[in-house]
C-alpha cells in the first residue's frame, strides 16, 4: 500500500490510514524523505488519527522519519495521537514521537505555520514567484 | 678485474656509449603526446651513469655488489628515476635502459673471448642486479615523496573557513573526512570563530559523498566544540540518503539547525543575526 503524500504549498501532508507492514513503513519513510528534499519543504504534518494501535516499531519509524525530515530542514508535527495510543507509548517508557505533537490536523497545521513564520528562509523564494 | 672484461671496457668505451645511446633513443616512445610523455633523459646524465657503471665494473669482482647511498652513481640514478616518476613514467623504463647496456656489454664480451669468460659474466650480472635493485628503491622513494607532498597540499586546499558576512562563517566540507582532516577542520574553524567572533556558523555538507558513523562523530565533535564558543550551527546540504543513514545510525544533532540547501541556510543565518537579503528598491519605498 502506497501512502499518498499531499502538497500544500511548501508543506507536505501525510495521513496514515491503516496499519503498515514493515516494508510499507520503510517505503513510506524513503518516499517522504525524497519528496521533502525534492520540493525543499518547509513543514511536514504526519497525521495518525486513524491509527488505533501503534507498536514500538511503527513508533520508531515515525520518530526516525521526523528526525530525517528535520535534518533536511523542515519542521515536523505529528497530529492526532489517539488517547489509547498515547497510553501505550508512555507504557513502553521511551521517548517516542518526541515533543512535536498536535491534537488534530488543524492545530498541527497552525503550529507548523507559526513555526515556519519564524524561519529565516521563507522569504528567499519571493522574487522567484513574481 | 677480469682481464677480458677490463680490456673490453677500456678499448670500446666510446663505441659502447654510442651504441647504448642509439638504443636508448630507439626505446623511447615516439613524441606523439608531448605533454604526457617523459622527456628523453639528457645526454650528459646518461654519460654520467654510463661512466659510473663502467667504473663499478672495473673494480675487482667481489661476492656482493651494492650501491652506497652516497655514491655519485646513486645520485645520478636517483635523478634519472625522479625525472621519470614525476612525468608519470614507470620504473620499468629506467631499468630497461640499464638492461640494454648490460645486453650490449654481454654481447661484446661473449664474442670477444672464446670460450666466454665466466667470471666476467658473473660480475656483470651481480653489478646490474645491484643497480636494478637501487633503481627500484629510488623509484619508490621518489613516488612516496610525491604522494606525501600531494596529500599535504590537498589538506591545505580542502579546509577553508570563509567569512560569509559579519559574524557569519561558512565551512564548506568537500570530500572524504578522515581523522586528520577532521581535526584540522575543527582547529581552523575554532580559530576562525574566535577571531571573527562569529555568532552563526554554517556547515555545508553538499560535497560530502558519504555520511557514516565516523564522519558523523567527527562532525559532532566539531559542532560541540563550536557550540562551546557560543556560536549557533546551521547545517546545510544533507542529502535524503545522508539523512536516512544518520537517523538509522541513531545519531541526533539536537542543538543544530538543519536546512535543505546552502541558500536556505544563509537566509537562516542572516535571520539569526537580524538581517535579511531583499531587493534594493525596498529601501526607497
Amino acid at each position: 500500500m502506497k501512502i499518498p503524500i499531499l502538497r500544500l504549498g511548501r508543506i507536505l501532508l501525510v495521513s496514515i490510514q491503516d496499519d503498515l507492514t514493515d516494508n510499507d513503513a520503510m517505503q513510506f519513510q524513503s518516499d517522504l524523505v525524497e519528496r521533502v528534499a525534492e520540493i525543499e519543504a518547509l513543514g511536514v504534518a504526519i497525521d495518525i488519527t486513524a491509527l488505533d494501535v501503534v507498536d514500538s516499531y511503527m513508533a520508531r519509524v515515525i520518530n526516525d522519519t521526523a528526525c530525517m525530515v528535520g535534518l533536511l530542514g523542515a519542521e515536523v508535527v505529528i497530529c492526532g495521537v489517539q488517547p489509547f495510543v498515547a497510553m501505550t507509548l508512555i507504557e513502553m517508557g521511551r521517548d517516542l514521537l518526541g515533543a512535536n505533537c498536535a491534537f488534530n490536523l488543524e492545530q498541527g497545521l497552525e503550529i507548523l505555520n507559526r513555526r515556519i513564520a519564524t524561519r529565516g528562509d521563507i522569504h528567499i523564494d519571493e522574487d522567484e514567484d513574481d | 678485474m677480469t682481464n677480458a672484461l677490463g680490456h673490453l671496457l677500456q678499448d670500446q668505451r666510446n663505441a659502447l656509449f654510442t651504441a647504448w645511446l642509439e638504443r636508448v633513443k630507439a626505446m623511447l616512445p615516439p613524441p606523439s603526446s608531448p605533454i604526457s610523455a617523459a622527456p628523453p633523459p639528457p645526454g650528459h646524465h646518461l654519460r654520467a651513469i654510463f661512466e659510473g657503471i663502467l667504473d663499478a665494473l672495473e673494480q675487482p669482482p667481489s661476492e656482493d655488489f651494492t650501491l652506497g647511498p652516497t655514491d655519485s652513481l646513486t645520485d645520478h640514478l636517483r635523478q634519472l628515476v625522479s625525472d621519470q616518476a614525476r612525468h608519470g613514467g614507470s620504473a620499468n623504463e629506467t631499468v630497461a635502459l640499464l638492461l640494454t647496456l648490460k645486453r650490449l656489454i654481454t654481447a661484446r664480451l661473449v664474442t670477444s673471448t672464446t670460450p666466454p669468460e665466466v667470471d666476467g659474466l658473473l660480475w656483470l650480472d651481480r653489478v646490474f642486479d645491484g643497480l636494478t635493485l637501487s633503481t627500484f628503491d629510488a623509484f619508490v622513494e621518489v613516488r612516496e615523496q610525491i604522494i606525501t607532498q600531494q596529500s599535504l597540499s590537498l589538506l591545505e586546499l580542502s579546509t577553508p573557513v570563509l567569512r560569509l558576512w559579519n559574524r557569519i562563517l561558512l565551512l564548506p566540507l568537500v570530500g572524504v573526512i578522515d581523522t586528520i582532516r577532521a581535526r584540522q577542520v575543527t582547529e581552523r574553524l575554532l580559530e576562525a570563530i574566535a577571531h571573527h567572533e562569529a555568532r552563526v556558523t554554517i556547515i555545508d555538507l553538499t560535497g560530502v559523498p558519504i555520511l557514516d558513523t565516523s564522519v558523523a562523530q567527527h562532525l559532532m565533535k566539531t559542532i560541540d566544540a563550536a557550540c562551546l564558543l557560543g556560536t549557533r550551527i546551521v547545517m546545510t546540504g544533507i542529502s535524503p540518503e545522508g539523512a536516512q543513514t544518520l537517523t538509522k545510525l541513531g545519531i541526533r544533532f539536537d542543538d543544530v539547525l538543519s536546512r535543505a540547501t546552502l541558500r536556505a541556510g544563509i537566509a537562516e543565518a542572516l535571520q539569526l543575526i537580524g538581517l535579511r537579503i531583499g531587493p534594493i528598491e525596498d529601501r526607497h519605498s
